[in-house]
């Protein structure tokens, strides 16, 4: 893999109505790193994760994917296939690449021991828990052992507990070092400095970056960096540029 | 709450009575609204002379066929114009405007174009099916959650394979929603074409009662015609639970009960009750048409009486406290504390008045052969476990199973279709009778050790191990041998081949007992003796069956 597996330069996305969601984009992300994207709601935030999957195109500027990078990616809520069990769900992205059925099951099994979920392999999803349904989201992006991993505020939707569990499972999964290159994008400030090394800032649509910090709290991936004073002066930096975004936007009457 | 579960029977109940009193006291007139008992007796007529099942065959057909052609080509142009926009401006318009014409409507002008026969009627109810299941389709098909797509995508899921993990998947619920609503057209529409266009079916049957104001026949017709519906919709329903699964679950806190007494019950282990019972029918059926409402009655009652056996083992068992909950292949339902010791013990009272008073009423009607046939059956029932001279436990378990579940059974169901005591069907009984004693010699090969040590003898134990495997095979082997016997002296009709089909089953069984020892592995033999008796059986009637034929 090379240094930067995604790069933008001075890439904007605007949607065929007319709305300007990302404006003047210039971003290197670096191999293995881990980058959070904040901002205000609406900011652009999923589009620029969105862009990387390739669900989206940039239309002015250029975004370059490393070739053959695999990715996968945390969909907010879930997004889980209702029709499959736990095991199918985990192994999806190993069986549309043509994985065999049996090394699929395998692999499946595998993840689910990783994530506490080997008493629900056989479960469909709506059988278990927001937190669980959220494991095998993750357990389904790992699974293929990507190169880039992508997450779209995938602990949104959850209660404040489970919010804390699963981000101490994100700190454990990087330490074991299977998450790649990740982008992590998330509304929540102390997420952001738990999960990630980097944190990018995004304006009020459309979104531009408007901070990229690097605050030096551990030297790896913990939950236990929220004791720290440093965590506290860097959510109030963080909080400080996104509050103006927020104003902005309220004074403009969007959102 | 379980209480209160009786108050929904209570009404229907109520109106039945007050309207068999109403009409016995006099207060309607009986010319009119006859009684509920008229009804019956009715309906029992229309069951035994068999021009009622003949009536709900060729309505049954009808249906199957109408739906059937209706159903799958517009299930894939439902799925077609779903996905494609073109397809979709096309299909879309044309199928909303027709929509809501009442399809009997049609009917005349199907009749122009094909003539009265049965296509006509067919392609009828095709029309109405079709239209319901393209609106249904395409609707599922447009409201599936586009980010299901984008998730496939992402994970590289190329169109095909969007299709068959996305697409089909999540319309599927509402496929299955159109197809029973598109059911529950044809069974409606049946009824009015049949009225106007036809000389059989169901609803011919009410029109013509009508004509003959016969109404406790036409109530008996419209009894019968929802019940047809009542087992299409439940049938659909099971459809669904084995295409949507994941949709099914959900309703678990519903499931338990039935599924307690489904455990209770053990219905998989009716074959024994079933297959002689089928079989005798079907030889009888050479001969010249079958009495329907006999075999059934004859199949409800032999079903009722290994049900109440069931019932009546768990209780006595239970009270005696032989079982524990490591013991296999018992019942269970007890032990695991699903049911009470109460519920089990009545409802195989229940079971035992349900299938002796069937038993009771062939006896009537059919004299007393019948009646000396299930004395011998009951006392040997008694004598298998009880008494000084237990059956079971003098080495003769296997012969009295082979003979009272074999020859017995086969030719008290073909004694009620035709009323002679037959030795063709005695030999051709004898296939099924050698693969119901397996299973029994299967149990007590797989108990031989524990057997020894408790003193009871049983052909296994005299034997010894290896003699019990020699019987093992004998057993096996003579059900398939015997089929070829039966064939060559002309006893049996060469269809009956078909159980053939089994023989890797029966070669696999003979292997395992041949090479193991432990108690567990013999007990998958057992098990599998029974999955073999049940498929070598319904082959072999199939065989039968198809002899009517070719």
């Amino acid at each position: 893999m090379q240094a930067a597996p995604i790069v933008f330069i001075q890439a904007g996305l605007t949607y065929p109505n007319g709305v300007e969601a990302l404006t003047d984009i210039s971003l290197t992300i670096a191999d293995q790193s881990a980058v959070a994207v904040v901002g205000p709601s609406g900011c652009g935030k999923t589009t620029l994760l969105r862009t990387i999957a390739g669900l989206e195109r940039v239309s002015v500027g250029s975004l370059q994917v490393a070739a053959g990078a695999k990715r996968a990616m945390v969909f907010q809520s879930g997004l889980l296939f209702p029709w499959m069990s736990v095991a199918d769900n985990i192994s999806y992205g190993l069986m549309t690449r043509g994985t065999p059925a049996e090394q699929c099951r395998v692999i499946a099994r595998e993840w689910a021991d990783r994530m506490g979920l080997q008493r629900f392999i056989d479960a469909y999803p709506h059988q278990l828990s927001g937190g669980m349904q959220q494991r095998v989201g993750i357990a389904r992006a790992l699974a293929i052992q990507p190169d880039i991993v992508l997450f779209d505020e995938p602990f949104a939707a959850l209660d404040a507990q489970t919010r804390l569990i699963m981000q101490e499972l994100v700190c454990d999964l990087r330490r074991q070092g299977v998450c790649g290159t990740m982008l992590f994008v998330t509304h929540a400030i102390d997420e952001a400095l738990i999960v990630a090394d980097r944190i990018i800032v995004m304006s009020a649509r459309p979104g531009r970056i408007i901070a990229d910090l690097t605050p030096q709290l551990a030297d790896v991936p913990s939950a236990d960096k929220r004791a720290l004073p440093a965590f506290n002066q860097a959510f109030a930096d963080i909080w400080a540029q996104i509050r103006q975004e927020v104003d902005v936007q309220m004074h403009e009457g969007v959102n | 709450m379980p209480q209160n579960r009786w108050l929904s029977w209570l009404s229907p109940l109520l109106l039945v009575v007050l309207w068999e009193a109403a009409v016995q006291l006099g207060l309607l007139n009986r010319i009119f609204i006859p009684p509920p008992s008229e009804v019956v007796v009715a309906l029992a007529k229309g069951l035994a002379d068999g021009s009622m099942v003949a009536d709900v065959l060729i309505s049954s057909r009808r249906i199957a066929l109408g739906f059937l052609i209706g159903a799958i080509p517009a299930t894939l142009l439902g799925i077609w114009s779903g996905l494609n926009r073109t397809v979709y401006l096309l299909v879309r318009p044309l199928a909303t405007m027709l929509y809501p014409v009442p399809k009997i409507a049609l009917l005349p002008l199907v009749i122009v174009v094909l003539g009265i026969g049965e296509v006509s009627k067919i392609v009828t109810v095709a029309i109405s099916v079709f239209l319901m299941v393209v609106i249904h389709t395409i609707g599922g098909v447009m409201q599936i959650d586009q980010r299901f797509f984008e998730v496939g995508r992402v994970y590289g899921a190329n169109q095909r394979t969007l299709f068959r993990t996305v697409a089909l998947p999540a319309s599927l619920p509402a496929i299955i929603e159109g197809w029973k609503l598109a059911m529950g057209f044809a069974l409606t529409l049946i009824v009015g074409v049949e009225f106007v266009g036809a000389s059989n079916g169901i609803g011919y049957r009410i029109w013509q009662s009508y004509e003959l104001y016969s109404i406790a026949d036409m109530m008996a017709s419209v009894c019968v015609i929802a019940a047809l519906g009542w087992i299409i919709t439940i049938g659909l329903d099971e459809v669904e639970r084995l295409v949507v699964p994941w949709r099914h679950t959900v309703k678990e806190s519903r499931m338990p009960l039935l599924k307690k007494w489904w455990g209770a019950v053990r219905p998989w282990s009716y074959t024994a009750a079933i297959i002689p019972v089928l079989l005798g029918a079907s030889i009888a059926a050479q001969q010249g048409g079958l009495n329907w409402l006999w075999l059934a009655l004859a199949l409800i009652g032999s079903i009722a009486i290994q049900g109440g056996t069931n019932l009546m083992n768990d209780y006595y068992d239970y009270k005696k406290g032989t079982d524990t909950p490591a013991v296999k292949g018992t019942g269970g339902a007890l032990l695991r504390g699903e049911m009470t010791p109460n519920q089990i013990f009545w409802a195989g009272i229940i079971a035992f008045a349900v299938g002796s008073t069937i038993g009771l009423y062939l006896v009537y009607m059919t004299g007393p052969f019948i009646f000396w046939l299930g004395l011998c059956s009951v006392a040997v029932g008694y004598f298998y476990t009880a008494g000084p001279f237990a059956l079971a436990y003098v080495g003769l378990g296997e012969l009295a199973v082979f003979i009272f579940m074999g020859p017995v059974m086969v030719l008290g169901s073909y004694y009620l279709q035709q009323p002679v005591v037959s030795w063709p069907a005695i030999w051709a009984s004898l296939p099924v009778a050698f693969v119901v004693a397996a299973i029994l010699h299967a149990n007590n090969l797989r108990d031989i050790d524990t057997d020894i040590l408790n003193h009871k003898r049983t052909l296994a134990t005299m034997l010894g191990r290896a003699g019990a495997r020699v019987e093992f095979y004998v057993l096996v082997g003579g059900a398939f041998v015997s089929v070829l016997v039966l064939i060559a002296l002309g006893l049996a009709p060469w269809p009956t081949l078909l159980c053939y089909a089994v023989a890797p089953l029966a070669w696999r069984l003979m292997r395992t007992a041949a090479t193991e020892d432990a108690a567990e592995k013999l007990h998958s033999v057992l098990r599998g003796s029974a999955v073999l008796h049940m498929r070598f059986g319904l082959l072999y009637v199939l065989g039968w069956v198809i002899a009517l034929w070719v």
